[in-house]
């Protein structure tokens, strides 16, 4: 009998809160506020990530981050401010608490860069804020590289889970380093892993999740696609797609052929030494 | 006594008042408090503490608000 996907019921949990979406959408770069509202909508999202920047010269917003208020208070989904910009532990424990005061929230996605080429992020600067900020009482969330040891020690320091890089940031590459996500998964079993940049496509969403992931962020694939709504809607269906069927186990890939329909191991109509009719 | 003293503005050099506070540049740059962080001088300085914290010259102050952001 069909069993309709039981995504609605596959909650995860957080800093004591449940979770029903597992995609996270990052609301810089979409044409107009509007576009970013309904992209929400159309996500079903319930973590945004928002920013702060220095206010030079007064340059306001445009509304973007009214209409993620708004549009989050529609669909009881929560602020998720980054420290994006720091290059160290020091800066970004301080952005970090100027976010909590100006979003009301003690939930952080921290970011250090340690390359300007790559924004990478740099592995001890990132655990020495880590640290600093669960003891300041942030429920933090790390995004980091693929590295199973700097992971391993941000969940050490408090970290409430994990956001390993599929690849560089708004490079649309997808997974990178698949072989890297999937030893996290296997030798974190209890982490929550959340696959943050890099993704370019519903299909790289839809991957992570087959993985074993627990949720993906997405941010550039939606604002920058041609319709970001519409995409916002793909990443939703892709993310659900992805957790369904790892839910239900997937099959292992092997190297050769195994046949699906069960006719045995002869030969349909000729025998081993008959030749072909000559016609 | 000089009754000016010189501070840097999200990296501009402004002339404020001596014994001005930090709340009171704020106010005098008409942000609503709710609407900015503050930090002085690198560091972080809470909403609720802006009111007794006076500015000292050569004091960097940065005003943060928020973005979209990934």
């Amino acid at each position: 009998m069909h069993r309709e996907p039981q995504v609605e019921t596959d909650g995860w949990q957080v800093d004591g809160v449940t979770l029903r979406s597992r995609l996270l959408l990052g609301s810089a770069g979409y044409p107009s506020p509007q576009t970013l509202r309904e992209a929400i909508r159309a996500s079903d999202t319930q973590v945004v990530t928002v920013g702060l920047k220095r206010t030079l010269a007064r340059a306001g917003d445009n509304g973007f981050v009214a209409i993620v208020r708004a549009a989050l208070a529609e669909q009881g989904a929560r602020l998720l401010p980054n420290t994006a910009g720091c290059r160290s532990a020091r800066e970004a424990v301080e952005l970090a608490m100027m976010a909590r005061e100006l979003y009301e929230t003690t939930w952080v996605k921290l970011e250090v860069v340690g390359d300007d080429y790559t924004l990478q992020p740099d592995p001890i600067e990132l655990v020495e804020a880590a640290r600093v900020l669960v003891r300041e009482g942030f429920v933090v969330w790390p995004y980091c590289t693929d590295d199973l040891v700097t992971c391993r020690r941000l969940l050490d320091v408090g970290c409430a889970l994990v956001m390993p890089w599929g690849a560089p940031i708004g490079s649309a590459q997808g997974l990178a380093n698949p072989l890297a996500l999937r030893t996290l998964r296997a030798r974190l079993p209890d982490a929550i892993l959340i696959v943050d940049a890099g993704i370019g496509a519903p299909s790289h969403a839809a991957r992570v999740m087959e993985m074993g992931f627990d949720a993906v962020l997405s941010n550039s694939a939606v604002a920058l696609s041609g319709d970001p709504v519409k995409m916002a809607h793909a990443f939703r269906q892709a993310v659900a797609a992805g957790r369904e069927g790892w839910r239900a186990g997937l099959i292992p890939a092997q190297d050769f052929a195994v046949a699906t329909t069960p006719v045995g191991g002869e030969r349909v109509l000729l025998g081993p030494t008959d030749q072909p009719a000559d016609r | 006594m000089d009754s000016t003293i010189a501070v840097a503005l999200d990296g501009r050099p402004r002339q404020v008042a001596a014994g001005t506070t930090l709340a009171l540049l704020l106010a005098n740059l008409r942000y609503e408090p709710c609407a900015v962080a503050t930090a002085v001088n690198g560091r972080f300085v809470a909403r609720s503490l802006r009111e007794r914290f006076e500015l000292h010259d050569g004091d960097s102050v940065l005003l943060f608000q928020p973005i979209a952001g990934g």
